[in-house]
């Protein structure tokens, strides 16, 4: 038995699943300590399924808890970046393009050595004593304890940055230092800003998993307790502590994948349709498509591995107007219990239209007598063409494929759309964002850039491979299980040597004794 | 008329850019900071028009030359263009009295703001191409024989490397090794002109041509099909042209294959309701050759644009993917690369494609 939980800004969700079997759900309120709402949820879920805590083997947690801080620029701590670059991105420091007031949030306390490495691996400049020694007697003048790290290209060669943490380490025994090449991908200014705001994040990363690990002692329950990443795999609560930021949109990723194990499916296209927009994801093998454009959390550019969401402005509470011909993407939101007309509003929403033409029955029918049915037809042929076009413009190939809806409003889809070889709508799909996280795998990716003729290809994955392994194992994986996920290679443009950016995941069946997921 | 060009006006000269480089030159978010730095820190910069440029001038085009997603990474130091032109004055024994860009395509389009805001060198509003090439002998520098050399270039080290030759394409191949050598990525001063030289060589007004077209697509932001009226009046006006609507459709395939150094590869992009027979766009760098039912559209050297449909933002070769909805514009390449010596350096056939040039004009 395992438990997956949600953590959301207003929502605490939890499930029970047996293997893959729902046993138990619910949703409370999200408290302001946290603890409170896990507690909650836990005594809800174990109480309808009458299950002991005993029998529970390991519980999944996915949370925006470190998105929101960063959001709203709250419980950042004071933070320095020390990046080991110089002579190369002098005049381009870090922070250079934050905005002021998470900036300020963090403190600008900015610090560049010389050193780094070319993307061959040639040292850029060699590390210097005397800068370091002068980096760290600034840091213990000002107190800091949140510190970053970032070399050139540290994703191929890691090894001046763990010397330069190390040093510092040394002399500041107290110190919590992120190290950008564990956070990040190819881009030092991406990569640098993710390590600043993982390591900005580290106390309420203590907070948090210690109200995870106190609501869990609560309850007896004893097993190991993980927690989701953005890229819907997992991490233990151990390295969730020292790398939070690796949960930024965890939430979509834990619904898509939630949606994956509701159906059985692991190639189709999610439609989450909420009040007022509806989130678009494609599943490939059972996780989420990845977007590849850089990501904003915050105002603060990251390269973190984000799924690719479409959100497109139609929901139950959309407006309906021009006789049926426009829907959304205004919306009554929230309000549309009290504002659409089945409801006893006055404003015509996609959903007072989806229960005119007999799809759903929600609400007093009756206050809808007075609609034209060349309304409804025009308004629900809308509905359909506008959901069939954000699916076509997600999906990867030209032929239809399986369409998961899941969300409040998934009722507006009352007909078969163009797009869709197949329609599910799985039970539970309230909770998905539980169930996702109750399934979650343990996976990890490194990224090179190399060239072949100098390092054989074969010899560059056996490489990428031995590490990634290791990483997992670290990450709570059992060894055996751990495969390799993807490949994906790339030429770097403008260059005659043939260069390659080669990007290898790997994912592995946590190690608890009876396995779940697929 | 001189344009003055502000730290505020380095976005949309940014866009511009990148939509006049035809998938190729490059994310220029790194070279846009830097700029942006450089003219807070030392105010706006004048474009000086070529017509008033004075009679015994020297200038010296600078840029960087490399593997631009090698420097989103191993980020320059920022004061390399400064330093190009230092050493380069004092090789020769003379003051560069002015400079320009080699493209107006990504990051080289801004890079000699920095140059022009620091050292009070006139910066002139023009380019050796108009567009973004790969190669040192497509720009028209080289195309009207000016001799590459002496030329230098600076590495991230801050040493130097001087060349003296006098084809462009062996120059080419120096340079583009030496980057390769030295992280991917090198700052060259090279084709030193006279002003009689600069005024046949240099493609007139394309950097305050790119600022005003950066602009509109902020100004008129929205879909392809209300952005293309002012953008058609918009080059009308200029040199290029013509502004054709090509295409819009929905990328159905992308596929890419490294040869020799560059990315080449085709995207296919099919109509919406398939009124027409899907486009394919070869790519190499650029988007080079569009046809649609196997009849070219549009070639190189005139134009290539791809727009994503919705907010005409223009997109980067590398930023393609399947399902994007866009639009192809055609425009028309300004007179320089009309003449039957350019044509053998930037038609299809210079890139291996087995086809004349045909003026979009004409298609």
């Amino acid at each position: 038995m395992r438990i997956g939980i949600d953590v959301g800004g207003t929502h605490t969700d939890a499930v029970i699943l047996d293997d893959q079997k729902v046993i138990a759900s619910t949703k409370v309120l999200t408290s302001a300590n946290v603890r409170d709402g896990v507690v909650n949820a836990l005594d809800e879920v174990l109480e309808q399924s009458g299950i002991d805590h005993v029998a529970i083997e390991a519980v999944m947690i996915g949370t925006t808890q470190f998105t929101n801080a960063v959001i709203e620029r709250r419980e950042l701590a004071p933070t320095a970046i020390v990046r080991v670059a110089l002579p190369s991105g002098e005049l381009v420091p870090p922070m250079i393009d934050w905005p002021d007031d998470i900036a300020d949030a963090l403190g600008r306390n900015v610090y560049m050595i010389h050193g780094g490495r070319t993307y061959d691996g040639f040292p850029i400049a060699p590390l210097s004593d005397e800068e370091i020694d002068e980096v760290i007697k600034d840091l213990i003048g000002s107190g800091i304890k949140h510190i970053a790290v970032s070399a050139v290209f540290s994703p191929s060669d890691p090894l001046q940055e763990i010397e330069v943490a190390a040093r510092i380490q040394q002399k500041i025994p107290d110190a919590r230092i992120t190290l950008s090449h564990k956070i990040g991908r190819m881009g030092l200014l991406e990569r640098e800003n993710a390590a600043l705001l993982n390591a900005s994040l580290l106390p309420l990363a203590d907070k948090v998993v210690d109200s995870f690990s106190g609501a869990l002692a609560d309850r007896q329950i004893s097993c190991p307790f993980y927690v989701s990443q953005n890229d819907g795999t997992l991490m233990s609560a151990e390295f969730a502590a020292e790398f939070p930021a690796l949960t930024f949109a965890s939430g979509p990723t834990n619904s898509l994948r939630g949606a994956s194990l509701l159906t059985q499916l692991n190639d189709a296209v999610v439609v989450d349709i909420g009040g007022t927009t509806s989130d678009i994801g494609v599943l490939q093998d059972g996780f989420p498509r990845q977007s590849n454009v850089a990501i904003d959390v915050g105002g603060v550019r990251t390269n973190f591995r984000m799924p690719d969401i479409h959100a497109i402005g139609l929901g139950g509470g959309s407006l309906v107007l021009d006789d049926g011909s426009t829907i959304g993407p205004q919306s009554v939101g929230y309000k549309l219990v009290t504002e659409g007309m089945v409801f006893g509003g006055n404003t015509l929403t996609a959903t007072d239209i989806t229960v005119a033409s007999g799809a759903a029955d929600i609400g007093d029918a009756t206050k809808l007598t007075g609609l034209e049915s060349s309304v409804i037809e025009t308004a629900v042929a809308k509905i359909h063409s506008i959901i069939d076009a954000g699916i076509d413009q997600m999906k990867s190939s030209r032929d239809p494929v399986p369409v998961i809806l899941v969300g409040g409003g998934a009722v507006l889809v009352s007909r078969s759309l163009e797009t869709a070889s197949e329609l599910m709508r799985p039970e539970h799909s309230g909770v998905a964002n539980a169930i996702g996280a109750a399934n979650a795998q343990v996976g990890s990716e490194t990224e090179r850039i190399v060239s072949y003729r100098r390092i054989p290809r074969d010899q560059v994955l056996e490489e990428m491979t031995a590490l990634l392994k290791s990483e997992l194992i670290h990450a709570g994986a059992e060894g055996e299980t751990v495969k390799i996920a993807d490949i994906e290679e790339t030429a770097v443009s403008y260059m005659a040597d043939e260069s390659t950016r080669i990007r290898v995941k790997m994912i592995g069946d946590l190690s608890f004794g009876q396995k779940g997921g697929s | 008329m001189s344009v003055t060009i502000t730290h505020e006006d380095v976005a949309d000269l940014c866009t511009g850019s990148v939509f006049l480089a035809t998938g190729g030159g490059g994310d220029p978010y790194i070279s846009q900071i830097l700029v942006q730095e450089a003219l807070k820190k030392y105010g706006p910069v004048d474009l000086l028009p070529l017509a008033d440029l004075p009679d015994d001038a020297l200038v010296v085009t600078i840029g960087e030359v490399g593997a631009p997603s090698v420097s989103l990474e191993q980020l320059p130091i920022g004061t390399e263009c400064l330093d190009v032109i230092d050493r380069f004055e004092e090789w020769v024994g003379r003051k560069i009295t002015h400079i320009v860009s080699f493209e107006v395509g990504g990051a080289n389009s801004v890079i000699p703001l920095i140059a022009a805001a620091a050292k009070n060198i006139p910066l002139i509003d023009g380019d050796g191409m108009a567009r973004a090439l790969p190669e040192a002998q497509m720009m028209t520098f080289a195309i009207e024989g000016v001799r590459p050399t002496p030329a230098l270039a600076v590495d991230y080290t801050g040493g130097c490397v001087y060349f003296d030759t006098a084809d462009a394409v062996l120059y080419e191949r120096q340079v583009r090794n030496l980057a390769m050598a030295m992280g991917g990525m090198v700052f060259t001063a090279e084709h030193p002109m006279t002003s009689e030289e600069a005024r046949r060589a240099i493609i007139p007004g394309t950097i305050s041509f790119a600022l005003r077209l950066g602009r509109l697509l902020r100004e008129n932001f929205g879909n392809a099909g209300l952005v293309e009226k002012p953008l058609k009046d918009l080059f009308d006006s200029s040199d290029y042209g013509l502004l054709k609507h090509l295409y819009t459709g929905k990328i159905v395939d992308i596929n890419r294959k490294t040869v020799g150094g560059f990315d080449v590869g085709e995207a296919v992009i099919e109509s919406v309701g398939g009124k027409q027979g899907p486009m394919h766009l070869s790519i190499k760098n650029e988007f080079l050759v569009a046809t649609v039912d196997g009849q070219v559209v549009a070639s190189v050297p005139d134009l290539i644009t791809m727009v994503d449909h919705e907010t005409s933002s223009p997109i980067n070769s590398e930023r393609v993917h399947y399902g994007q909805r866009v639009t192809i514009f055609g425009i028309g390449c300004p007179p320089h690369y009309r003449t039957e010596r350019a044509l053998k350096v930037v038609a299809p056939r210079a890139f291996g494609f087995d086809f004349d040039f045909v003026p979009i004009e004409k298609l």
